[in-house]
């Protein structure tokens, strides 16, 4: 169990910057995530904490001791794959047993370690077995025991559950992080789901273009976007088209005033509304909300617990509202006026571009 | 403090892999490039004067004799190509897509007339065609006269006979991935079943045709037995090279090194040409929808039958010719007519230093392949960097220069004042060794390409060291592909004449220079027993081959 500092890292492939003067404090036995779109940098960097790469410049501590230029197989960091890499030659308890034989661990040690971490991915009846003979899901957990039975001072993980079904993903993630509080392990976890994140984590690491975008608890990124990207790449968003005249804040559709900035703006801005707090008028009436913007519809798909409809403002701005199903809105059609309704309290401002500083 | 000092930067790169690439590339430079590089020397010294020339080039490309020869080997190498083709093409097209009875022994048969050892189809043509040829005699017994096999239309027969299996493999296989929906697209546009074969099939097809083609003509021309037997005053540069290079023994051998590299000059060009016209052609196919084989009805499937036998039987005829004749009672050159194994008597008494040195040279060569293609082939897949490139473009080499070219590179390389390896087991070992690293490399690289990198990125996570990630988890995963490439390396190793017949001498004698010996001296009982054990040898790792190799008949081309 260890603390982690990465200090200003930075990575470059030729003119590409994969990682760009990258800073992350985590805690001991805290469950750190980065998430982000594929190519943001996530993957990168925790391969650069494995090892795997090297960095051009910058620093990587773990319990205040640098690991940035040790070799990979002397860095005592866990890893589970995407892949699972569990080696296919090897029985599950020889695969689990592995990293400890690398260690010289005595034979009477590695016999019970490997019992015990098998038992904890409720592997252990299977231990004689060959990998082809497990599913996908007991072959990650295969991958998860070979990490943690070695004690590493932190593990990573690459996306583990992307290759598994929907359903496994879901259960696999909730065992993934009782394991991680009951052993307390620092962990750093790379997704690129972020409902996965968000379930998962004490921390979540927001990244785009090589860079952190934001890092703050679940609650905060959702609540709280420090930008449009992450406004955008958490939770999905609408965003209105707005303007402001010194500092007060209108939308282009109808001229709802909608926020009052801090400092007066020239730049472009943008009004930001979550999709599941927009209520919806079907005869396009007032909602009774602070804000009513008339709509027509585009698009209506009903996708069994919620409905989602998307439709055009009067400035071209999409609006996606997500609602509770009812037999009114099922009625709607196509081409429909209908009036989409917000709180002020509900908007949030932003700089119009696309990793562009909230303003409110 | 942030940036790692340059001393360490050094330090960290001078890891396992790194080292391995550097011997590696050493390795390649002191048996490839000098020996190669040496002969491309030697073609520019003018003999007589001593001096820089290009004299020997312009005697080439103006003296008859030589210009003959340039004419005589390029015709022949595209005829037979062309005969491999019109054989290989429909060969590969029925058994693709027809039910054919006894599929998988048309393509065992086809395998095995591809590694049957490279010279005794021509002289067992001679025995079934030749003067005094039973097929000849039987027909002379009814007063018909069969055309003579000696010259280019025998060679050219030969060629055919010997190289179509290359295509018709590799079009074979190519079939069997082509997606079906693009058949299906067409039908469904308006083409009828022949319009579908010429407009879509062959030309998906068309880059694997080419490159057994190409196989074909290089193998042709570097060919030197078959013309050497078969060729009776028709001279090819292969023979060319040989004879000049036997009459300036002693002298320095500049004329038989310049046709050497004509020759290779010929295949890298075709080689070239087949690849710039492909590079336009990029077929990714996602393999959704397989060909479908269909059922053939009444005389269609009867002739389809009758030709794929045909041809794999008498592409096979040869082989069984040298079988039954090492079977029968010698009296001298003159065969008695009764069974017996004198031959194999013959091959005990005289010559068995020749069977305990090919397998000794082979199998010396075959470990030395299998270690060195492990870790060759581990740089190129795993390491992607302009050196592993190198690596990787270098290992077309052996395939492109003729064994004469590397076998007077290495006598001119490996003989200076003190330090002569010429005459001994080394030198023989090294030049099977580097001439068929290639197909250790190949089939270990198809197989690690099947392998995540994960798994092994998973090893040294664990705590294993790069080498020690490399022996425990790497090495037992490509198992498989080793022992394909030890296989195929050792098969063409035993086989090996065109360096060996330059570089032996009465210590280091091998079975297919024995046979040659043999067959120039009218000796056929001793080359047809000696063939035989060749034969059986090869059979054996054929099959073992087949046992190993997840995609069997792709693992011979």
């Amino acid at each position: 169990m260890a603390s982690v500092n990465i200090i200003n890292l930075r990575k470059t492939y030729g003119d590409v910057v994969a990682l760009s003067d990258i800073s992350i404090d985590i805690e001991t036995g805290s469950f750190y995530t980065l998430l982000g779109p594929s190519g943001c940098g996530k993957t990168t960097l925790l391969r650069t904490i494995a090892g795997f790469h090297f960095q051009n410049s910058g620093r990587i501590l773990v319990d205040d001791k640098e690991i940035q230029n040790k070799p990979a197989y002397r860095r005592d960091v866990g890893m589970v794959f995407q892949d699972y890499a569990v080696f296919p030659h090897l029985s599950v308890e020889a695969n689990v047993a592995f990293g400890l034989k690398q260690r010289k661990v005595p034979n009477s040690e590695i016999g019970p370690r490997v019992f015990e971490a098998l038992r904890t991915v409720q592997l252990d009846p299977y231990a004689k077995r060959m990998p082809h003979e497990l599913s996908g899901g007991q072959q990650q957990r295969v991958g998860l025991a070979r990490a943690m039975v070695i004690n590493p001072k932190i593990l990573l993980m690459d996306e583990p559950l992307s290759n598994l079904d929907a359903k496994l993903r879901v259960d696999l993630r909730a065992e993934l992080r009782r394991i991680q509080q009951d052993l307390g392990m620092t962990t750093i976890y790379v997704t690129h789901d972020q409902e996965e994140a968000l379930a998962i984590s004490d921390t979540v690491c927001v990244m785009y273009g090589g860079i952190i975008q934001q890092a703050a608890t679940p609650y905060e990124i959702y609540r709280e976007p420090a930008n449009r990207f992450v406004a955008n790449f958490v939770g999905g968003n609408n965003f209105l088209a707005a303007g402001a005249a010194s500092t007060r804040v209108s939308l282009k559709a109808d001229g709802h005033v909608v926020a009052d900035l801090p400092d007066a703006t020239s730049d472009p801005i943008v009004a930001a509304v979550r999709p599941e707090v927009i209520s919806l008028s079907p005869d396009g009436t007032d909602t009774g909300r602070d804000i009513t913007v008339a709509a027509r519809i585009k698009q209506i798909s009903f996708i069994g617990r919620e409905i989602e409809i998307v439709a055009i403002d009067s400035a071209g701005s999409e609006i996606r509202a997500i609602l509770r199903p009812s037999p009114e809105l099922l009625a709607l059609k196509v081409d429909d006026q209908a009036g989409f309704g917000f709180d002020r309290a509900d908007v949030q401002i932003f700089e119009d571009s696309e990793t562009g500083r909230r303003l409110v | 403090m942030t940036t790692p000092t340059l001393s360490r930067r050094i330090i960290r790169s001078l890891d396992f892999w790194t080292l391995t690439m550097v011997a590696i590339i050493v390795m390649l430079v002191v048996l490839l490039l000098l020996p190669i590089g040496r002969v491309f020397a030697l073609s520019f010294f003018d003999a007589r004067t001593g001096e820089l020339s290009l004299n020997n080039y312009i005697e080439v490309f103006t003296r008859n004799y030589y210009v003959n020869g340039l004419k005589n080997s390029l015709f022949v190498g595209f005829m037979g190509t062309l005969g491999a083709c019109v054989i290989g093409v429909p060969l590969a097209f029925f058994t693709a897509r027809y039910r054919i009875r006894g599929k998988a022994l048309i393509s065992t048969l086809a395998i095995l007339v591809l590694v049957a050892p490279p010279f005794i189809g021509a002289y067992a043509w001679i025995m079934m065609l030749g003067a005094n040829g039973f097929i000849t005699n039987f027909f002379a017994g009814f007063g018909i006269n069969t055309p003579t096999i000696f010259g280019a239309h025998g060679i050219i027969l030969v060629f055919t006979l010997k190289f179509f299996p290359f295509v018709y493999l590799m079009t074979q296989t190519a079939l069997n991935s082509v997606n079906k929906s693009f058949e299906d697209a067409a039908e469904n546009l308006g083409c009828s079943a022949w319009q579908r074969f010429y407009k879509i099939t062959l030309p998906l097809v068309f880059p694997a045709v080419s490159t057994g083609a190409i196989i074909c003509f290089v193998l042709s021309i570097a060919d030197f037995g078959t013309p050497a037997i078969l060729g009776r005053g028709f001279r090819t540069l292969s023979t060319i090279a040989f004879s000049a290079y036997t009459s300036e023994l002693g002298g320095t051998p500049t004329m038989a090194v310049t046709v050497s590299l004509v020759m290779m000059a010929i295949s890298i060009m075709a080689l070239f040409i087949q690849r710039a016209i492909l590079a336009k052609r990029r077929y990714a196919s996602s393999m959704t929808n397989r060909p479908v084989v269909q059922q053939l009805t009444g005389t269609s499937n009867v002739l389809v039958h009758l030709f794929c036998y045909a041809v794999v039987i008498i592409a096979m005829a040869p082989t069984i010719v040298v079988i039954y004749t090492s079977f029968l009672e010698t009296s001298g050159p003159v065969f008695t007519g009764n069974f017996g194994l004198n031959s194999y008597q013959r091959v005990l008494s005289h010559t068995p230093q020749a069977i305990y040195n090919s397998f000794k040279f082979a199998l010396m060569a075959v470990v030395l392949i299998t270690i060195v293609s492990a870790l060759v082939s581990y740089l190129i897949v795993r390491r992607e960097t302009a050196f592993s490139g190198t690596i990787d473009v270098l290992m077309m080499v052996p395939y492109l220069v003729p064994g004469v070219v590397m076998a007077i590179g290495f006598v001119t390389t490996f003989r200076m004042g003190w330090f002569d390896l010429t005459g001994t087991a080394t030198i023989i070992v090294l030049i099977l060794f580097i001439r068929r690293l290639p197909y250790g490399v190949r089939s270990t690289m198809t197989n690690l390409r099947q392998i995540k990198p994960s798994i092994e990125e998973a090893a040294v996570n664990l705590g294993a060291s790069p080498p020690r990630a490399f022996m425990q988890v790497t090495v037992p995963l490509i198992m498989p592909g080793l022992i394909v490439g030890a296989l195929m390396s050792f098969i063409t190793a035993i086989n090996e004449l065109s360096s060996t017949l330059i570089l032996y001498n009465s210590g280091t004698i091998t079975m297919p220079v024995r046979i040659y010996l043999a067959v120039l001296h009218g000796e056929f009982g001793l080359a047809a027993a000696l063939s035989t054990i060749l034969l059986v040898c090869t059979g054996i790792c054929v099959y073992a081959v087949f046992r190993f190799a997840e995609d069997r008949e792709s693992s011979f081309v």
